[in-house]
């Protein structure tokens, strides 16, 4: 009993001394499993629909359509990873598309159109910010009456009617004439947010910042972050993510109208959850999220090239989720 | 979930028949068009009557074709100086519209033209205003049982797809092998799934021709806009589509445009304004579009106010005004598009 | 006792958490119809020694006797079917369930397999409490509407509503007024009349002359003593042995020549209504400072409130002449503060990231421009700072959950460390910490001292106050009632000095 016993006892399993230099790459299995499911899906689309899935025109058509709830995605990764939700991203990409495209905002053009998004996804995001990182108010709640009333102010300046854009140069860019090389605009936005956000998670203090009130708020707060203003930071993040999404629903959609942006705080959550991101917060990678968006976009194109009707992608859709965070489970557990 | 109510309203949001109008008021004027269009304009009787007061109850306009119905009763009232419109605050809440209902019974309205949020869950207070002496007229969205209205107007959805698939048979008589796409609306509606059996059902008259995909969307431009080019990426060449919704035919016109085609020809659904000036304009795929009229709103307030009046509608033999009244669902494309233009919702 | 076999045997008990042995080959004899209380500092394992009992942890080596039978007790429900039940402190109710419910509930009385008999729960329920001196309660009642004695009822009626045969009682009377007290030893009493068992958990020496029988006392995850009589060994004795060494540590030689500057950290006035009394306290560089007391001394609060986690009610906090805002962790750490808190888990590491970011993440400016990270400066610096600090493994990149208790504590240290930090707050340094680690961790701190770092430490070891710390302030209910040099007090003096009055 008076023995002491042996010193430190040993750690972990054989981790090999070389392990993994610096600079070297980790291919994460998590994100390895996905790409391997997009992999298939790939090979589903390729052998089912040869002549329509595998040409550029279809490859424009998956990254497109995947951009919109990409960069609301990116903004939901971050709210997530950093334990909270945010359930009113749908409800603000509708009351940044119809603020944007009414006619008064339509006659400052382009740059009107741009700004008036971006303002009202910023402010939505402050609002929600405040009310959880100083009103401490519980993020569902929070964001779910900001669901409500975004959705509800939305209706209010459309009336329930659709606002169609007739600004030349916003429509444009939503059509093939602008494409750089054969990509679209829109996707080149969609990468731009996503390296951005790639970078912000990984390489900056404000990503580090996210994770650690993710992983543990008491322990982050005593070690000297503020946690409240770094929470208003992510709200205001997701916000400003929505407004850049909503403009680019406008001129992909060439309108605004109350009904945007439907459900899409559900898809970015599914994508979140299934790119690895924990619920609960203190992991979760950008790179997973965009696997998962371009999972679920991809599906739904096979989907329709084959001509099969919404009941069956329903029922797939949640089959998916399931199975992928089931392989997840089975292959992260096998890994540790 | 808002959305979901939101999308209910629109779902009834289609088009308008003006031979309904035309049912009732056994003429069609040429007249200029007022700034607030709605019906043809002539009133049904315009000699005044007894007075009457006309309780309307609607749904929440938070869809064009719901803003227009309003529209249209509203300004179908003005014109006669024999009715006053008691109308309510539009509501998708089922309990709030029943309460709205049970207001305008207390206040002893002379008539009631009610568009339930829902028509199953309103039937009751259907029924309770009937038992209360005060006829009922039901608009669209029909009641369980017709002891719940003494009149019920209403749109034809399985009509629309017959229409529409008349019309596209027509244009493609003659052509062999003809490709058919159909892009539907919300798929959890049963007025969706009757559009799409009118369209079949009309198809078959033609072999020729062949329905050859068909992917549902919400009524919403957004959705509108992605189906669109998910079907114009699946079919390389056909020959019609028919889109059941004008709302979210903007989408689908967008998708066109994106992808660069032109090489079909489209019908629309519903009656939109937007719909109607690019079919004017023919600049566009879009070619027709068939009805389904919110101007039965303000044929509504004329079977109410013959309700209220006693007399039955003019043109027709009876005393009385029929029971139920189905308007038919018109074809509109370039030749009569200026007729229908000012029925037209935004 | 009785000359009767035990009703339970627990021998060697060994249960191992990542990073820490909570129980090192605990024996516990229990005899029926005895009140056996357990004894020890938060940590000590009794916590964890109740879960096994309870089947909601299973032992990692050990056995376990129930009447003369070995047994293993894999689920609540088996400890349960067995006749063991468990009050734990933070009582498990549904507090959207009537009374009786929750007393019933997972073996309702039922019809036909499922149609459950309210009516006989409520009486059955009724009758239970009103053996437990509450028929005043309705069984009918919500449990969420009860005070916390009355759920406290409840939940022994739910024990009671099995064929018990052992109830485990945590710190049953925490939150009970004095009248409610002699109300749950008049049931302790009626419970042991019958034969029952009690294991009684409490801090509460006085309690424990009253009603115990015998008593086990638990350090660092083993019995350090076992079937005392609890009415007979003297209070010192007992809580030498809660507070003692168990291991002669040796403890780093303190420097001879003590000219110190001036202070750098300040404390004047600093109170908390209802936790600690005003406080004033000098701490220079190179110099260690200990804070003695029992638990609910207010020893964590003092060295909380310092940091800034919590706000004071009165007084100052002063660090080089500057004052802090009141409650602004923030403030604190700028100005150079840094704490190692005593729940490490929970209140200071990043359990699912690398040592390096719970070595950095106080620091990140310090690697960043314009909030951009230069992650090869950081590795770098995070590995100087664990190397300084001998953490073991050698390699930061691994998760800091893979680490002992002694390499957690360390790689806190060394966040501190790296920001350059010139107070240390340590609340338990050793908390968790594996015996055999200690004496290396008992040298790091006092080489940080050498290196000038202020350093106020708490700890519920008496011997490692002593032993590490230059000076001492001793804390009894929220007062400091002793200050003195480390060198002139000794293990008895602290005794009576946190002893005295009451006990």
């Amino acid at each position: 009993m008076t023995q002491p016993v042996s010193p430190a006892r040993p750690v972990a399993p054989k981790s090999a001394p070389s392990r993994t230099g610096p600079k070297a790459f980790r291919p994460d299995i998590r994100t390895l499993s996905l790409v391997g499911v997009l992999l298939a899906l790939v090979l589903i689309g390729g052998v089912t629909q040869p002549d329509s899935f595998l040409d550029t025109d279809n490859v424009q058509l998956i990254l497109t359509q995947a951009s919109v709830i990409g960069v609301v995605t990116v903004g939901m990764t971050f709210v997530i990873i950093s334990g909270g939700i945010d359930l009113s991203v749908g409800a603000i990409v509708a009351l940044a598309s119809v603020w944007a495209t009414t006619v008064a905002t339509q006659d400052y053009g382009f740059a009107g159109i741009l700004f008036t998004a971006v303002v009202v996804g910023v402010g939505c995001g402050l609002v929600n910010g405040l009310l959880i990182a100083y009103g401490g108010m519980v993020p569902f709640i929070a964001t779910l009456a900001m669901l409500a009333s975004g959705r509800g102010l939305a209706l209010q300046i459309t009336d329930g009617k659709t606002q169609v854009v007739t600004v030349q140069s916003v429509l444009g860019l939503g059509e093939r004439d602008s494409y750089l090389l054969g990509i679209p605009p829109l996707v080149l936005v969609f990468a731009a947010v996503t390296v951005i956000g790639w970078l912000v998670l990984n390489r900056t203090t404000f990503g580090r910042r996210s994770v650690a009130v993710g992983g543990n708020a008491e322990a982050a707060r005593l070690a000297g972050i503020d946690v409240r203003r770094q929470r208003l930071y992510l709200y205001l993040l997701s916000g400003l993510c929505c407004g850049i999404a909503a403009f680019l629903l406008i001129v992909l959609a060439g309108s605004g109208q109350n009904t945007n942006g439907n459900l899409y705080e559900l898809d970015a959550i599914a994508a979140a959850i299934i790119g690895g991101t924990l619920l609960t917060g203190g992991r979760g990678t950008i790179t997973g999220s965009v696997l998962g968006v371009l999972i679920f976009t991809t599906i739904t194109n096979i989907f329709a090239l084959n001509n099969l009707q919404s009941d069956v992608q329903q029922i797939a859709k949640g089959a998916i989720i399931v199975a992928a965070v089931l392989v997840q489970r089975r292959t992260s557990t096998t890994s540790s | 979930m808002p959305e979901t109510t939101s999308r209910r309203g629109l779902l009834f949001g289609a088009a308008a028949a003006v031979t309904a109008g035309g049912l009732l008021t056994a003429c069609t004027s040429n007249e200029p068009k007022g700034a607030k269009p709605a019906a043809n304009d002539k009133p049904a009787d315009d000699k005044p009557g007894k007075h009457v007061t006309i309780g309307f109850a609607g749904p929440q306009a938070d869809h064009g074709w719901l803003n227009a119905i309003n529209d249209n009763a509203k300004e179908r009232a003005k014109k006669y100086s024999d009715i006053t419109l008691e109308a309510t605050e539009g509501s998708n809440d089922t309990a709030a519209q029943i309460g709205q209902v049970e207001t305008l019974i207390n206040k002893k309205v002379d008539v009631l033209v009610i568009l339930p949020a829902d028509g199953k869950a309103l039937t009751q207070v259907g029924l309770k205003a009937m038992r209360a002496g005060i006829p009922v007229v039901n608009l669209d969205r029909i009641f369980n049982t017709p002891q719940a209205y003494r009149c019920w107007i209403g749109g034809d959805n399985y009509g629309m797809g017959l229409s529409a698939g008349n019309y596209i048979g027509e244009k493609l008589k003659g052509k062999k092998n003809a490709r058919v796409v159909e892009l539907a609306g919300l798929d959890n509606l049963e007025l969706t799934k009757q559009r799409s059996q009118g369209f079949d059902d009309a198809l078959k008259n033609y072999p020729n021709i062949r329905k050859v995909a068909r992917q549902a969307a919400e009524f919403t431009v957004e959705s509108g806009q992605q189906k669109m080019s998910q079907l114009l990426q699946a079919q390389k060449n056909f020959d019609a589509l028919w889109n059941h919704d004008d709302d979210q035919g903007v989408g689908a016109l967008r998708a066109i445009k994106q992808a660069g085609r032109n090489d079909f020809l489209m019908v629309g659904g519903a009656g939109a304004l937007s719909a109607f000036q690019a079919i004017e304009a023919d600049d566009s795929v879009l070619k027709a579009t068939v009805l389904y009229p919110p101007t039965m709103a303000a044929s509504a307030i004329d079977l109410a106010r013959a309700l209220g009046q006693g007399k039955g509608v003019s043109g027709m033999a009876e005393f009385e005004i029929p029971a139920h009244v189905t308007l038919f669902s018109a074809v509109v494309d370039k030749d009569n598009v200026a007729q229908y233009m000012p029925t037209g919702f935004k | 006792m009785a000359p009767s076999p035990p009703l339970l045997t627990m021998s060697k008990i060994t249960k191992s958490f990542p990073g820490v042995r909570a129980l090192d080959g605990v024996d516990l004899e229990v005899q029926a119809g005895e009140v056996h209380c357990l004894l020890g500092q938060n940590g000590a394992g009794k916590s964890t020694l109740i879960k096994v009992l309870a089947g909601a942890h299973q032992p990692d080596d050990g056995t376990i006797t129930w009447r003369g039978e070995r047994t293993a007790l894999r689920s609540p429900i088996a400890a349960m079917r067995l006749g063991i039940a468990t009050i734990y402190q933070e009582l498990d109710l549904v507090e959207g369930l009537s009374v009786a419910e929750n007393v019933f509930l997972g073996h309702e009385p039922t019809s036909a397999g499922f149609v459950v008999r309210g009516r006989e729960a409520r009486t059955t329920t009724a009758a239970l409490l009103k053996r437990l001196g509450h028929g005043e309660i309705d069984p009918a009642r919500l449990v969420g509407d009860l005070s916390a004695a009355q759920q406290q009822i409840v939940s022994m009626a739910r024990a009671l509503s099995h064929d018990v045969r052992l109830i485990v009682m945590d710190e049953p009377s925490a939150a009970l007024d004095p009248d409610e007290v002699d109300n749950l030893f008049r049931i302790v009493g009626a419970l042991t009349a019958d034969g029952v068992a009690v294991v009684y958990i409490s801090h509460r020496l006085e309690e424990i002359r009253r009603i115990g029988d015998r008593v086990t006392v638990l350090k660092d995850g083993r019995a350090v003593a076992g079937g005392l009589p609890a009415k007979d060994t003297p209070t010192r004795d007992v809580v030498a042995l809660m507070t003692g060494r168990n291991v002669e540590y040796v403890f780093p030689d303190r420097p001879v020549d003590p000219a110190l500057p001036d202070p750098v950290l300040t404390v004047k006035g600093l109170s908390r209504e209802g936790e600690f009394a005003p406080l004033d306290l000098e701490l220079r560089p190179g110099e260690i400072v200990g804070l003695a007391g029992l638990v609910g001394s207010g020893r964590s609060e003092i060295l909380e409130t310092i940091y800034g986690a919590r706000k004071p009610s009165t007084g100052q906090v002063t660090v080089d002449g500057r004052v802090l805002r009141p409650g602004s962790v923030r403030a604190a750490v700028r100005a150079g503060l840094g704490l190692a808190p005593e729940e490490r888990k929970a209140q200071a590491l990043l359990m699912l990231e690398s040592v390096t970011r719970n070595v950095s993440v106080s620091s990140m400016s310090r690697f960043s421009y314009g909030g951009w990270l230069d992650r090869g400066k950081e590795r770098e610096a995070a590995l100087a700072a664990t190397r300084e600090l001998s953490l073991r493994p050698d390699n930061p990149s691994v998760p800091v959950r893979t680490l002992s208790g002694g390499n957690q504590q360390k790689a806190v240290l060394a966040r501190w460390l790296l920001r350059g930090c010139r107070v240390l707050l340590l609340d338990e340094p050793t908390r968790g910490v594996d015996v055999g680690a200690r004496a290396e961790l008992y040298a790091v701190i006092r080489r940080l001292a050498d290196e000038g770092l202020a350093v106020l430490m708490v700890s519920s070891e008496v011997p490692e106050v002593l032993g590490l710390a230059d000076r001492v302030l001793v804390l009894r209910e929220g007062q400091v009632v002793h200050r003195a040099r480390a060198q002139d007090l000794d293990e008895h003096d602290v005794l009576d000095l946190v002893l005295a009055g009451g006990h």
